[in-house]
């Protein structure tokens, strides 16, 4: 299948940054029908529409929007997790650039049917230029009524605030993301069923949805032409629907976001970008650092879906950070500097997260300064097993399966290393990778 | 005595209480005003203040930077410190030079050759990632993912990511920096301050 482009149909019209301009191309068609509907219909709209979050969890959106109380008793709140922080991923940046107003009218449209009173749209502190452009085009809104006080003469107010983050992975989670929100440390906070969900409970205790940039984004398209029809896109999956945006990266000869449907094969994703630089594929990450890595003979058939990449593969679409590597990549040096991302960003909270990634990123260390020893490769798949399931966020989880994903995967490449106290990659391209206290690992 | 043990005697200690000087200029506390309208309770703008007072204590978050959002926002200074403490952007170990290079070394930038910019830097300037010139100009930074992949290399300066990055790209980028009296780190600040507020002003 080719591109199929929806969201980022516009996105590289200047003119679609503007008000003006996005209302041009059609825009707010999908605000003005719902605020003609009951709450109810919009939220079966996006039942209908088999949406499912588009920040990595892919949790059906329709569930956390039916969860807000019916009966308005308390204020409620809505927050976007524009927090994009995965490695690999750059998708909601360049939707907050370029298509502003999509992710302010889903806002609307998701806030209209959670009765909500105001958004926070919580945006990495590095995000400088998504911002700006949000923050242009949020003014814009709020003069000509598409915000503040009376909607468009529906008699529903939305306010929509941005906060900006300041440097910590671990405020995607989204109870870190609600603590560092209300002016904490970015820890996460217990979770269903030990604790209410963020629907019941959750900004300043108050009934809040919290969803992905590219979520909200959606919503525009599914109220204007009904969930049925945004259903028949990625029909050919199990149970991913729509389209999704592919952040694609690594030995690519063209990188940058892909929207493709659900059901296109990684192959074909590869080609979008160019295909491989360099040499031939070796392997490929398809959802973010978080998620475990495929060999090249995967990627082969590897059609993109939830379902799909779980079931055969034991990977996941994630967040749609896809990093494809040639034959010079050495896989254990990529797995020890992707450790050495999660030893740094663990919020420090709970023990098996905060001990188990240092340790990993010890033993990869080792092995990757040629000490390795016999018994590592048992070691480390222990203390995956020790994370894994054990963390009190995913954060944890996240970190242990690139690494046990990559020994199930890439076994000899391990035995190799640890053997020899060298990489099996010998070459030039190898070693101009390498960090400099480790290239002595790839010279001949 | 043990790493962490030393990593406490460090820490900067807090400025007396009867000590404190209020620093915000009066567009800082008119910028302070317009946020606490953002949110139901005065702990939610911590964050936003920091920024602020990055900005207003010329990029670094010194124990009077920190005394002073901590007064202004009626939260006690431990508080505050253990929140500015715990993001990477706020400058609260030291004070940064007048430019930060933040160098992504995360896996797309590694695997496209980010160690090679990161060993250029360090020979070019001097230092190692971490440090500062001796003149103050330029420190370098060593940064998790920046979320640019599809421009790896990539590092970030003030509010502008720069890349794909070569040797030479770096050398013209030096270049300009070192020509440049304005703090790129206090500009970042100021750009993140400006974005909360409506039509970029109090």
């Amino acid at each position: 299948m080719p591109e199929t482009k929806l969201l980022f149909e516009h996105a590289h019209d200047p003119q679609f940054r503007t008000l003006d301009g996005y209302l041009a191309k059609g825009g707010y068609q999908g605000l003005k029908k719902a605020l003609g509907m009951d709450r109810q219909a919009v939220i079966d709209q996006v039942k209908a529409s088999g949406l499912r979050g588009r920040g990595g969890a892919g949790f059906p959106t329709w569930i956390k929007w039916n969860g807000i109380e019916k009966e308005k008793k308390n204020p409620h709140y809505l927050i976007c997790n524009a927090d994009e922080g995965e490695p690999g991923t750059f998708k909601d940046k360049q939707l907050m650039e370029q298509t502003p107003f999509l992710l302010i009218e889903g806002m609307t449209i998701a806030g209209y049917a959670t009765q909500a009173d105001a958004g926070y749209i919580y945006i990495r502190g590095e995000f400088v230029d998504a911002a700006r452009s949000l923050r242009q085009a949020i003014d814009q809104a709020y003069v000509q009524g598409y915000l503040g006080k009376n909607i468009l003469g529906s008699g529903y107010d939305l306010d929509l605030y941005i906060h900006m983050g300041a440097g910590s992975y671990e405020c995607g989670e989204e109870s870190a993301l609600m603590s560092s929100l209300m002016g904490e440390r970015g820890m996460p906070r217990l979770k269903f069923p030990h604790a209410p969900l963020p629907t019941v409970a959750g900004l300043w205790d108050k009934p809040t949805v919290i969803n992905n940039v590219e979520t909200y984004a959606c919503a525009p398209f599914i109220l204007d032409r009904g969930g049925e029809w945004y259903a028949t896109l990625g029909a050919s999956t199990k149970n991913s629907r729509g389209t999704k945006l592919f952040s694609v990266s690594g030995h690519v000869n063209k990188p940058g976001n892909y929207e493709i449907e659900f059901g296109t094969t990684l192959v074909e994703l590869l080609d979008m970008a160019g295909g491989i630089k360099g040499g031939k594929l070796k392997a490929c990450i398809p959802g973010g650092s978080s998620v475990p890595i495929m060999t090249a003979e995967q990627v082969e058939k590897a059609v993109i879906g939830y379902e799909e990449l779980w079931d055969d593969y034991k990977t996941m679409v994630g967040s749609g950070g896809c990093m494809f590597f040639n034959e010079h990549t050495c896989i254990v040096s990529l797995i020890w500097r992707t450790a050495q991302f999660y030893a740094m960003e663990s919020c420090g909270k709970c023990t098996p997260c905060r001990e188990g990634t240092k340790w990993m990123l010890q033993i990869l260390d080792r092995i990757v300064r040629g000490h390795g020893q016999k018994g590592d490769m048992d070691l480390l798949l222990d203390v995956t097993k020790q994370i894994d399931g054990r963390s009190f966020c995913g954060l944890g989880d996240a970190a242990a399966w690139p690494v046990a994903g990559a020994i199930r995967a890439f076994p000899e490449e391990f035995e190799h290393f640890i053997e020899h106290g060298r990489s099996m990659v010998q070459s030039e391209e190898a070693k101009a990778m390498a960090p400099r206290w480790a290239q002595p690992a790839f010279s001949h | 005595m043990s790493e962490l043990l030393q990593i406490g005697a460090q820490r900067p200690k807090a400025p007396e209480p009867d000590s404190l000087e209020l620093r915000f200029s009066p567009t800082a506390v008119e910028e302070l005003e317009a946020l606490k309208t953002h949110y139901p309770d005065l702990k939610s703008c911590v964050l936003p203040t920091l920024w602020i007072a990055q900005r207003e204590y010329g990029g670094h978050l010194s124990p009077e930077a920190i005394a002073e959002v901590a007064h202004r926002l009626s939260r006690s200074y431990a508080e505050v410190e253990g929140v500015a403490t715990f993001y990477s952007m706020y400058n609260t170990a030291h004070k940064p030079g007048r430019h930060l290079i933040e160098v992504c070394t995360c896996l797309s930038c590694h695997m496209c050759g980010a160690y090679r910019i990161v060993d250029h830097l360090e020979e070019k300037l001097g230092i190692k990632l971490g440090e500062t010139t001796p003149d103050g100009v330029f420190s370098i930074h060593e940064v998790e993912c920046l979320d640019a992949c599809d421009r790896a290399p990539v590092l970030q300066v003030g509010d502008q990511y720069v890349g794909p990055v070569t040797p030479e790209t770096v050398d013209e980028l030096l270049e300009r920096l070192r020509s440049n009296p304005d703090s790129t780190v206090v500009q970042l600040a100021d750009a993140v301050v400006k974005v909360h507020l409506r039509d970029g002003k109090a």
